[in-house]
């Protein structure tokens, strides 16, 4: 049963470091989707629970607001 | 002779308000998934343990002939009551009854509970929804005239709303629509719970705010997601019953008031307990983070971890513990947020939280991870270093116990302020810790800046440098020195933790601390 999409927000303001999964990716819960980098670390975001990418909503090097949408899920 | 014609009436009259606003304002209370506020008392407190104090206070209609005919209550329900067989006073708005809007509280009511608490020194519970202030304007017409707030002999509320907070546990419930004056109630407690759907918390709502050209739903104006991120209000649940049960155990780790002890436990855990799992925590890569809360909850009394302020200033996590069954205020950084640096709202919840520390004897356990305060333009603009400072002021003010454990960043100003500036108090540093001014990100090309202009291959030039200093910071080689007295193998942290427990017990006095806590 496909639920619709969730959208996974940054709970920091970071710059996005690095994206480790494209839309359709199967993820696992607690792995991460994309890595931000605050104040010299790498702070994974990670999916809530198992699931698929459905969108990449930030690229590599842009800077995000805390709670801005960053990605969007589906179990 | 008896009196059974006036025990017959008191009867009549205490079933009168136990009535409430009547049926249908219970049913509606109820279709919108809100207990009554006879209800929540008795799901907060000890079955059958609550003693009411003015049940029959309120509004009577009397036929010609001068019998009762209806009598209304206060919208205000108050009394004693015992939590786990500890005596508390609780009191509560009704909803039904008004709105739980001021006009019909009868002024003296919550007064009166909130000295109870303070002059028998009991926690109090506040269960809060409407307003409970000066009343809805149309007290202006009801009592012909306009309210100036405070006004004459109306300040004594307003003086214990705050004053509580320097004598005994003020725990604040909203469980419903709360603004004005409830909210100021809910907001000035050491502890406050609202549900998710069914309340919210503001200065003003959503017809107020139309006013000023902001249209927005109760939810999206003071709802759970607004006012906890804000710190305005410290735990959101799903419902009534979980607020009751979070009252219950936050009541548990504190004294009745300023002048007593917290309570102890029999202790369940073995204070040497060692986990394995603390020797591999903490990556090696120092880029890279780690999940604080499994730290915490290995090495405290097993189950005992009672977070308080989640969702706000999330880069310290804060929370009552055991250890070896005494209570402790426990704060430890969260790298997940901003690598654990203090932002000013981090800032702010240390003050709230060491004060509440000092207020009630609880010796403080401090995890450390802190490479400094929070720097850039928008912390700038946030003032966190006047944050800052009175955060590092309030850990000096501090007298109860502390002890400290670095986890592993300790860096600048803000990681100075692992422990009281002005007494002894155990510190151990982790196999990962480290330490500095600065970082050296950033810190060499500030300090070697002559050598990095004269170098032909600047990025050359830093790699070696910080090679450099990389070889010469060790934590040995500050322990060689004396300037860190400890270093422990994480999987000692429980054992000694406890012993700091041990220690500090015979330390506490049950006597007012000099500290006035401010709400």
């Amino acid at each position: 049963m496909a639920e619709s999409p969730i959208t996974i927000r940054a709970e920091i303001g970071a710059s996005v470091w690095k994206i480790l999964a494209t839309p359709g990716a199967a993820v696992g819960e607690e792995e991460p989707i994309l890595i931000l980098e605050s104040m010299k670390m790498e702070i994974p975001v990670v999916a809530p629970h198992d699931g698929v990418v459905v969108e990449i909503l930030v690229a590599e090097g842009q800077q995000v607001e805390e709670g801005q949408a960053v990605a969007t899920f589906r179990r | 002779m008896t009196w059974q014609p006036e025990l017959d009436e008191l009867r009549a009259r205490e079933a009168e308000a136990r009535k409430l606003g009547g049926a249908d304002k219970i049913a509606r209370q109820h279709a919108g998934g809100r207990l009554t506020v006879r209800e929540r008392i008795e799901g907060v407190v000890d079955p059958g343990s609550f003693h009411e104090v003015g049940a029959i206070a309120g509004q009577a209609e009397y036929a010609p002939d001068g019998t009762l005919k209806r009598l209304t209550p206060s919208n205000c329900v108050m009394g004693r009551a015992q939590v786990d067989g500890r005596p508390v006073v609780v009191v509560g708005d009704d909803f039904t009854v008004r709105g739980g809007s001021a006009d019909a509280t009868i002024r003296e009511k919550p007064i009166m509970a909130e000295r109870m608490a303070h002059d028998l020194r009991l926690p109090i519970i506040r269960i809060i929804e409407g307003s409970g202030g000066g009343g809805s304007v149309k007290t202006i017409e009801t009592t012909g005239r306009a309210n100036l707030p405070g006004g004459v002999g109306g300040t004594q509320l307003y003086h214990y709303t705050g004053a509580n907070l320097s004598v005994v546990p003020v725990v604040g419930l909203g469980l419903g629509s709360v603004a004005g004056l409830g909210a100021a109630r809910l907001a000035a407690s050491h502890y406050s719970v609202m549900t998710k759907e069914t309340s919210a918390m503001f200065v003003a709502g959503p017809p107020v705010v139309k006013r000023l050209g902001e249209d927005l739903t109760k939810q999206e104006l003071g709802g759970w997601e607004i006012q906890t991120k804000a710190g305005a209000v410290d735990h959101a649940v799903e419902s009534e019953a979980e607020a009751f049960d979070c009252a219950r155990r936050f009541l548990s780790y504190l004294p009745a008031s300023v002048h007593a002890l917290p309570p102890v436990t029999t202790p369940t855990d073995d204070p040497a307990r060692r986990e394995e799992k603390l020797f591999t925590h903490i990556p090696r890569d120092r880029r890279r983070v780690y999940q604080m809360r499994p730290i915490i909850n290995a090495v405290v009394d097993q189950g005992s971890f009672f977070e308080m302020g989640r969702m706000f200033g999330r880069s310290i996590i804060t929370g009552l513990a055991r250890l070896n069954g005494k209570p402790v205020a426990l704060m430890a950084s969260d790298p997940f947020f901003y690598g654990g640096s203090w932002t000013a709202d981090a800032c702010a919840k240390i003050i709230r939280f060491v004060d509440l520390a000092e207020t009630f004897h609880l010796p403080v356990v401090y995890l450390q991870d802190c490479p400094g305060f929070m720097v850039g333009l928008a912390a700038e603009k946030a003032a966190t270093i006047r944050l800052g400072v009175r955060a590092m002021a309030a850990v000096n003010q501090t007298t109860v116990p502390w002890c400290t454990m670095i986890i592993r960043n300790a860096f600048g100003v803000a990681g100075v302020v692992h422990q009281p500036a002005n007494r002894y108090s155990p510190r151990y540093a982790w196999l990962s810790a480290r330490w500095g001014s600065l970082p050296l990100e950033g810190g060499i090309e500030a300090a070697y800046a002559a050598d990095m202009a004269e170098a032909e291959d600047p990025a050359a030039k830093l790699a070696e440098i910080e090679e450099r200093l990389n070889r010469l910071r060790s934590p040995f080689r500050t322990a060689e020195a004396f300037w860190v007295e400890e270093i422990i193998d994480p999987r000692d942290t429980r054992r000694l933790l406890c012993e700091f427990a041990d220690l500090a017990w015979p330390l506490l006095t049950p006597a007012p601390s000099g500290l006035r806590m401010r709400p």
